[in-house]
């Protein structure tokens, strides 16, 4: 092959490269790891080809009707909701200083252009959750990456990936680990065939009487005290919990406290604001803590801080805090923390009148961290704790995951190289690097693992120096996973048509041999045997409604339980009379039966929708150990810095 | 080769560190400022993806300078597999063209392009001392690759020799023969350090103090239910010598008894169940670590000068803590735990408070060791270096740098006294020792069938599998060599391996030596940014001095998606 093509056909072989060239990939996207992914696909010619793909894997949920609006031309397509911030530009190369605020999917794609203008690049700025990003959507793709920082976008993807049976290429970073997963449909785990880790709360008596470590008291001052001056504060915090071990009437005791506190809030922008607020949480309410003895009688009680006192006579401290806070990598004085503490207050009560009704704390956001990192530090020196930088605090507070180059541009590569094996793997193969003979070749202790054309879990942990890079078997589907266990399978509307829930549930009883048994939608269950008041309504009365993104689930209440059937809904062009108003497809559904149960698991953590959340220590941990230890639970990480404990 | 650990920077400009935040968190601003203090050499050949994909990874961190030497003039070859070239480029100096585009990247960085021939470039005296990191990829003229060596070593600079073609790559790391890391950055469960089989006199009387009446009516709930598990292991370990004539327990059965001992303390309460958790973690005697132990053995050790690193007179200091004390100073960091505030805090300090006198004691030896090698006082140790050294003395590392192993036309392949254990890999089937060998063979072809270069910018050097016309033959002959590097390893190791295995290897090799034909000395996009992030990482922990580098050569079989790492 001569020109550009040169190395890419000698390293790939004549078929690949023309399959690679030909094919239509979709990633999700365009953070740390999208960035990398879209020069690799873009460099590697994906979605070069003129010729439109043709489907040769045969998924059996495409019927022609269906597929007439499916654009398969050859390209690549970009979803990214986000805009560029600064402290993307240490990683996220496809970006410059100049780019700052614009959408990250349209940078991309222009940067990536420029490479190479024979790719076809389509950029959506736009959150993966809208409804048109359908099934039929997904089914248009040979193949789909993702390349997120959050749980739920990538649950969701998983979900629409499994529904439209296209292989997903999974991936995440932190700091220097990563981790790469193939996932496609009946052949391998899914994203959600393991639970996850759950982020930490802490008791509320922790938090708001009992502080022991540095973390209670910044919980404190970003989940209690600033929303209760600057937030809405209806809500409580999802980090801080009433548990079992809190006492009931200090719990009572503390709302009274942050009631008072509202009151407070009255005197915002005034002079006095700050003495007042510092006074109330620094001197008042630690006092009123000192006097409930019973709690001091085997530990040391706090020492309360009269504002007057500590500011003492040195002149005008609120400029002062705005040069202090700019010192972020060293440790504040307590009358440092004070100067930082009434500059923020000033500056966030100047927002607010200024027409920011709520301000919400955000670790990026100086004038909130200066808050928070002065706020936690005066209560912790009460508590005799540490005190700590704003920089290190802004991490705790942020729930920031460290970031770097070499670890994204190392997780995209292997996310792409798994592209290839998959894209070997469905097609029949002649010759070239990845023929079945070599792939087997290379030491696999006699193994032939042909999932997925023998792609490979692969852990990266590249501070590791022994096993940088480290694969394993791809395993096989969980059968219990409630996401990827069902059937997925599509019902089809005529276009202009009306069907009744009642229709549905006639379709479904005679084409499936349905007894007993219960339909849900994304807003709860529509039918059970109980519940028969909404047949006559019509399906779009109930919510359902074709081309989106939500699922019909059908649950099977006999003893010997059918598997449970998942439908997406599409719309159909009535081209002649006999289109029937709604039919299932593809028309020779199976479902098996359920595979007998174990004793139930804790379901809530595996609900496709439920968000969970994590704690991102816990994570490196984990992922650590169980690349050391070979387990097989996977484990997928965040990419960038997700606020787990603000979504 | 001094080790530094400079003073958080104060005053960086907050919008450098916010768009550094992310990798701040992971190196620390001492890490940072090393790297903004390096300047990177590129001596890029062949087709020179593997390189620039490296230097992307470096200058978007912030690395302080970079030059690429590359007299190669932009192809259309080059348009299809390089990012960061435009159409513009064509017929330009790759050199500067990539240069151009990296510096786009991160306009804090400074690059620079040179597009002399690397023949006449090495020519000249002390052509690489403004640099102090260097990269060169393959393939190149085997006898400047030892020169460039035989310089990089005198100077002492780190040195990364990479091939990369098709789905295969290697690279191999070049370090001074001592190459200390203090900040090893340890898995955090590695390094509590809670000295419950040698507490000391605070730490007993503390424990005294919050067990008292553990066992008996006297204590309520409440409290027994708040006692740190430091506090209950300690409590009931004083039980089980009591019984045991004095021994703690050692064996796993003892340990197991010791657990049963601690849950009849209780059967539900939080704190009894983390003891019990920690009984077998946390009663390990304080033996150091092999790294450790050859740190203690290394001639440097006991050959301090006024100039010496001041990683071996802490070293040296750090020994004679443990020589009078049989133990190393304390980290002094204790873990999240069940308890009240107060005790917790308390804990915290009698931990911090010991680590600090062990802190004092090894100062004031690094102080007198100062003074018995006339150590100039501007280049007297600072006391936070010391803590840093202490608090991660079990951890520290030491990677002696071996030369690269080149392939030169005419002298015999040899790999001295790693002959043994290269030739053990063999037979081992996770091992990557028969990629290597093919990239031996590999460069030994181009070594002996390269012509002298000629002007149109090509350097003379004969790829095995670049043309068509030769490429079965290529396939014979690379095998043949690779077969012939084997029998000599196995006749230099003294040892050989039976039937069928031997053909098996061989057969593997061959099977590895076709595929390195068919690339033809081609880089795969993909797999030359993953080799580049691989490197581009090393680069970081050599120049950061934080994390273990690689010792010596790593190899990557894209193929099974694997990497093998070989001390040559």
């Amino acid at each position: 092959m001569p020109g550009r093509d040169r190395f890419i056909g000698q390293s790939l072989g004549a078929s690949l490269t023309k399959r690679v060239k030909d094919s239509r990939v979709l990633l999700v996207g365009a953070g740390g790891i999208g960035c990398e992914v879209l020069k690799n696909l873009v460099c590697c010619s994906f979605g070069s080809g003129s010729t439109p793909a043709k489907d040769s894997s045969t998924s059996e949920t495409e019927s022609n009707e269906l597929n007439t609006s499916n654009d398969r031309k050859p390209e690549i397509v970009v979803i990214d909701l986000d805009t560029i911030d600064l402290s993307n530009l240490n990683r996220q190369f496809l970006f410059r200083k100049q780019h700052i605020k614009k959408p990250k999917a349209f940078v991309a794609k222009e940067t990536a252009s420029q490479f190479n203008p024979s790719v076809s690049i389509d950029a959506h700025h736009a959150s993966i959750f809208d409804k048109q990003y359908s099934v039929d959507f997904f089914e248009s793709f040979d193949l789909v990456f993702n390349a997120l920082d959050n749980l739920a976008a990538r649950r969701h993807v998983n979900r629409m990936c499994l529904a439209a049976n296209v292989p997903l290429i999974e991936s995440g970073t932190t700091g220097f680990a990563g981790q790469v997963q193939a996932i496609q449909r009946g052949v391998t785990e899914c994203y959600d065939c393991n639970s996850k880790p759950v982020q930490k709360s802490f008791p509320i008596c922790t938090i708001r009487s009992t502080p022991s470590q540095p973390i209670h008291c910044i919980v404190w001052a970003k989940s209690y005290l600033f929303p209760e001056l600057f937030g809405t504060s209806e809500e409580d915090a999802s980090d801080v919990v009433v548990t079992e071990g809190d006492n009931a009437e200090e719990v009572a005791k503390l709302k009274e406290e942050a009631e008072a506190l509202k009151n407070i809030r009255g005197l915002l922008g005034k002079d006095e604001f700050a003495q007042e607020v510092f006074n109330k949480v620094f001197h008042d309410d630690i006092e009123r803590l000192r006097s409930m003895s019973e709690m001091w009688q085997s530990r040391q009680p706090p020492t309360s801080l009269k504002f007057e006192e500590l500011k003492g006579e040195q002149g005008e401290i609120e400029s002062q805090g705005s040069a202090i806070s700019l010192q972020d990598q060293g440790i504040w004085s307590i009358r440092e923390n004070l100067a930082v503490f009434c500059h923020s207050l000033s500056v966030l009560s100047k927002r607010v009148q200024s027409g920011e009704n709520v301000i919400e704390f955000d670790k990026d956001d100086k004038d909130t961290l200066d808050f928070v990192a002065s706020a936690a530090n005066l209560r912790s020196h009460i508590f005799g704790i540490n005190l700590h930088s704003e920089w290190e605090i802004k991490q705790m507070a942020g729930n920031i995951i460290p970031a770097i180059a070499t670890s994204n541009a190392l997780t995209a590569s292997l996310c792409v190289l798994e592209a290839f094996k998959i894209m070997r793997g469905s097609q029949t193969y002649t010759n070239g690097a990845l023929a079945p003979s070599s792939a087997s070749n290379a030491h696999t202790n006699g193994h032939h693992d042909d999932l997925m054309g023998g792609a490979r879990m692969v852990f990266l942990q590249s501070h590791n120096t022994e096993r940088m890079v480290a694969t394993q078997r791809l395993v096989g589907p969980n059968p219990e996973c409630p996401v990827c266990s069902p059937v997925y399978a599509k019902l089809a509307l005529q276009e202009g048509s009306l069907p009744t829930l009642g229709q549905l549930v006639d379709l479904l009883k005679e084409k499936l041999g349905y007894d007993e048994f219960s339909i849900t939608t994304d807003a709860g269950i529509i039918f059970d045997p109980d519940l028969d008041d909404n047949l006559e309504k019509s399906l779009a009365e109930m919510g359902i409604e074709a081309n989106g993104n939500g699922f019909i689930r059908v649950a099977d209440d006999a003893d010997e339980p059918k598997a449970d059937l998942a439908l997406s809904v599409s719309s159909q062009k009535g081209t002649s009379q006999e289109t029937p108003a709604m039919q299932l497809l593809p028309t020779d559904i199976t479902l098996p039966l359920k595979p007998i149960k174990a004793p139930v698991k804790d379901d809530a953590t595996a609900m496709p929708g439920t968000k969970r959340k994590r704690e991102p220590e816990e994570q490196i941990d984990a992922v650590f150990k169980k690349a050391k230890l070979g387990e097989q639970e996977v484990l997928v990480i965040e990419d960038d810095g997700a606020i787990l404990l603000d979504d | 080769m001094e080790v530094q650990v400079p003073p958080p920077l104060q005053d960086i400009p907050t919008a450098k560190e916010k768009k550094y935040d992310r990798q701040l968190r992971l190196w620390g601003a001492s890490g940072q400022k090393a790297l903004e203090e390096t300047h990177v050499l590129l001596i890029n050949n062949g087709s020179g993806v593997t390189g620039v994909e490296t230097l992307k990874n470096l200058v978007l961190p912030g690395v302080g300078q970079f030059t690429i030497l590359d007299s190669h003039v932009v192809s259309e070859a080059d348009l299809g597999v390089n990012f960061f070239l435009e159409e513009e480029s064509l017929g330009q100096f790759r050199a500067e063209e990539t240069v151009r585009c990296l510096c786009e990247l991160n306009p804090g960085v400074q690059g620079f392009a040179l597009t002399e021939p690397l023949e006449t470039f090495i020519d000249k005296d002390d052509v690489l001392k403004p640099y102090n990191l260097i990269l060169v990829s393959a393939p190149l003229d085997s006898a400047i690759l030892a020169r460039i060596q035989l310089y990089a070593n005198a100077l002492q600079i780190p040195t990364f020799y990479f091939r990369s073609t098709g789905f295969y790559s290697s690279f191999s790391v070049l370090l001074p023969t001592a190459f200390p890391i203090v900040d090893t950055h340890p898995d955090p469960t590695s390094t509590t350090d809670l000295r419950l089989l040698k507490p000391w006199p605070t730490l007993s009387e503390f424990v005294r103090e919050k067990t008292k009446g553990l066992g008996t009516e006297s204590m309520n709930q409440h409290d027994k239910s708040h006692i740190p598990y430091v506090c209950l292991l300690l409590h009931y370990l004083e039980q089980w010598r009591d019984k045991n004539g004095g021994k703690n327990p050692e064996t796993y059965k003892e340990k197991s008894a010791f657990r049963e001992l601690v849950r009849e303390g209780d059967a539900n309460e939080e704190n009894f169940d983390e003891a019990c958790a920690n009984v077998l973690k946390a009663l390990n005697p304080p033996t150091i670590s092999s790294t450790v132990r050859n740190i203690f053995a290394a001639p440097e050790i006991d050959e301090l000068t006024t100039s010496s690193p001041s990683f071996w007179l802490i070293a040296n200091a750090i020994r004679q803590f443990y020589n009078t004390h049989n133990e190393l100073p304390l980290p002094g960091a204790v873990p999240d735990m069940k308890a009240q505030s107060a005790d917790y805090i308390e804990l915290q300090n009698i931990y911090k408070k010991k680590a600090r006198q062990d802190c004092a004691e090894v100062v004031e030896t690094v102080r007198q060791l100062e003074k018995q090698t006339d150590r100039p006082k501007e280049h007297e140790i600072s006391e936070k270096e010391i803590e840093n050294f202490c608090k991660g003395a079990a951890h520290i590392s030491l990677v002696r740098g071996r030369p690269l192993q080149i392939v030169e036309a005419g002298k015999p392949i040899t790999f001295g006294d790693r002959a043994k254990a290269m030739a053990m890999e063999l037979t081992n089937p996770e091992s990557l020792i028969g990629l290597y060998i093919c990239f031996l063979a590999w460069d030994e072809y181009i070594a002996t069938r390269s012509t002298p270069s000629n002007e149109n910018g090509d350097n003379g050097l004969k790829i095995p599998g670049s043309t068509d016309k030769d490429y079965k033959t290529d396939e014979t002959k690379l095998i043949d060599m690779a077969h012939i590097i084997v029998d000599n390893l196995l006749k230099e190791a003294n040892t050989s391996i039976d039937e069928p295995e031997s053909s098996e290897i061989k057969a593997q090799i061959a099977k590895q030596c076709k595929e390195l034909v068919r690339a033809g000395g081609g880089e795969l996009h993909n797999l030359a940014s993953l080799t580049g992030g691989m490197i581009s990482q090393e680069v970081i922990k050599v120049v950061t001095r934080q994390y273990v580098p690689v010792d010596n050569t790593c190899l990557f079989d894209g193929i099974a998606s694997r990497t093998y790492v070989l001390r040559i």
